[in-house]
């Protein structure tokens, strides 16, 4: 199973972007200056924006989705609960996990944008696909729920999951980095050989590294346990 | 600077709040009421009870530039000139002195290639950057950024830091996710479930946080070292 960026050019006018390059099964990071094609990435992947040259081979994936950087983009329910059963999934349960207990009968649009990112990152991670494609799925969320989207990921319900972000302080373990680097898309590699490479790596890993620690993943924990390592 | 009073505002129940000058850090769970509290110093809505003054005036009366988190809300206009420039324009500023005010904030923040941009062309973070050029370029009294750097990358925010601090506005409310950045300011204000539980210096804050997640990262690898 992949999803392959097959000698891929996306382009806004005079912006271009280029990609090619094979996501496999596992947890795949995306990161990118502001404005370097993230989205416009993501959404080519995801099929929903048409390249201007190159094609996306989809190999062994029947079930894919795009959960978009703004979570008012995908409401399609006026009550939560509607909101909830749009995704064909159990209602208390689903508020019990994204934190809203109680909250059924309250206007979808009416939660506060980090409420509405947590319910609709519940219900899309509640269904089972063959690849998922996150856009900033951090963005909004506080610290606690980052780490529990984190755990979700983790858990490995996916097969392959592709996640576009800058969050600098909460991530879940990851199989492999990417970087968007003056208009192409770069791989660094697997992790952990990827980290010292990493440019847009997170202050912590950054300084932890900085330090001759060898963290085994690109969680904080990783970088404190490698320290912790140095100095027993 | 800042004082609210018996503040009575939806889900928000402010006994006493006092927040001095400078840079101060809102932080706190999803839904623990940070936007209103920000709303409300903004003007932007009016507390159903209680009272709430900044400098000793009404909200309405302050000088604020707000930049909130979805990039969409933040612009009006066709082009970033256009919308670096706008606030100045009513503001009635002589036109002599509007190009070189907007040239010189779209430079420090490092956008200046993004000036004859239209605007629905940018990326959600690059619209991030031309609203925080548009509030600063009127030198406001208050300037609330909320979770602005959610849309940013490492170093787009730490371009906007850097910006804060070269044109400071003598109170600044910035509401973020991101500890680290909350670690740097002034003082910090953690609320939960509509309240100000802990504010003070950073280091007094994040002293009751520090067996969570909103404990900084960059403070829990440097006690490692």
């Amino acid at each position: 199973m992949y999803l392959k960026a097959d000698r891929l050019t996306l382009s806004h006018g005079e912006w271009n972007l280029r990609a090619d390059g094979v996501f496999g099964q596992g947890v795949h990071l995306v990161t990118g200056p502001v404005g370097s094609g993230k989205t416009t990435l993501a959404s080519a992947l995801a099929g929903i924006f048409e390249p201007a040259s190159g094609r996306i081979n989809r190999d062994g994936i029947l079930h894919l989705t795009l959960s978009m950087q703004f979570p008012e983009y995908h409401v399609t329910g006026f009550l939560v609960k509607d909101e909830i059963r749009s995704w064909h999934l159990p209602v208390a349960e689903t508020l019990r996990q994204a934190g809203l207990d109680g909250r059924q009968n309250a206007k979808t649009l009416t939660l506060s944008r980090g409420e509405l990112k947590r319910l609709h990152l519940t219900c899309l991670l509640g269904n089972l696909w063959d690849a998922v494609i996150l856009d900033e799925p951090f963005a909004g969320l506080d610290c606690r729920e980052k780490k529990r989207v984190c755990a979700a990921i983790e858990e490995g319900n996916h097969p392959l999951i592709i996640i576009f972000t800058h969050e600098q302080a909460v991530l879940p373990a990851a199989d492999v980095i990417w970087e968007i680097e003056e208009g192409a898309l770069v791989c660094r590699g697997k992790v952990p050989e990827a980290i010292p490479a990493w440019k847009g790596a997170p202050r912590y890993l950054t300084r932890a590294t900085e330090e001759g620690a060898q963290p085994k993943n690109i969680r904080l924990q990783d970088a404190t346990e490698a320290l912790c390592r140095m100095h027993a | 600077m800042i004082y609210a009073q018996n503040l009575r505002h939806r889900l928000l129940d402010i006994e006493s709040l006092h927040i001095g000058g400078g840079h101060t850090a809102i932080i706190g769970p999803n839904g623990s009421g940070k936007t209103t509290f920000l709303k409300l110093c903004a003007g932007i809505e009016l507390p159903h009870h209680g009272t709430l003054t900044i400098s000793g005036k009404e909200p309405r009366a302050v000088h604020t530039g707000w930049v909130g988190e979805v990039p969409d809300n933040n612009l009006v206009f066709r082009t970033v000139y256009d919308e670096v420039a706008s606030g100045l324009r009513f503001r009635r500023t002589p036109v002599d002195d509007i190009e070189p005010a907007v040239l010189g904030v779209l430079s420090d923040m490092g956008i200046l290639h993004l000036c004859s941009r239209t605007s629905h062309t940018l990326s959600g973070g690059e619209k991030v950057l031309v609203a925080c050029a548009a509030a600063l370029a009127l030198s406001p009294e208050l300037l609330i950024l909320d979770e602005t750097d959610t849309h940013l990358d490492r170093k787009a925010a730490e371009i906007l830091e850097t910006i804060i601090r070269k044109r400071p506005a003598p109170c600044i409310l910035q509401c973020t996710q991101d500890m680290d950045t909350a670690a740097r300011a002034d003082r910090v204000v953690f609320f939960e479930g509509g309240r100000p539980r802990y504010a003070g210096t950073p280091k007094e804050v994040f002293f009751h946080l520090s067996e969570t997640e909103m404990y900084p990262s960059l403070w829990r690898i440097a006690e490692c070292i």
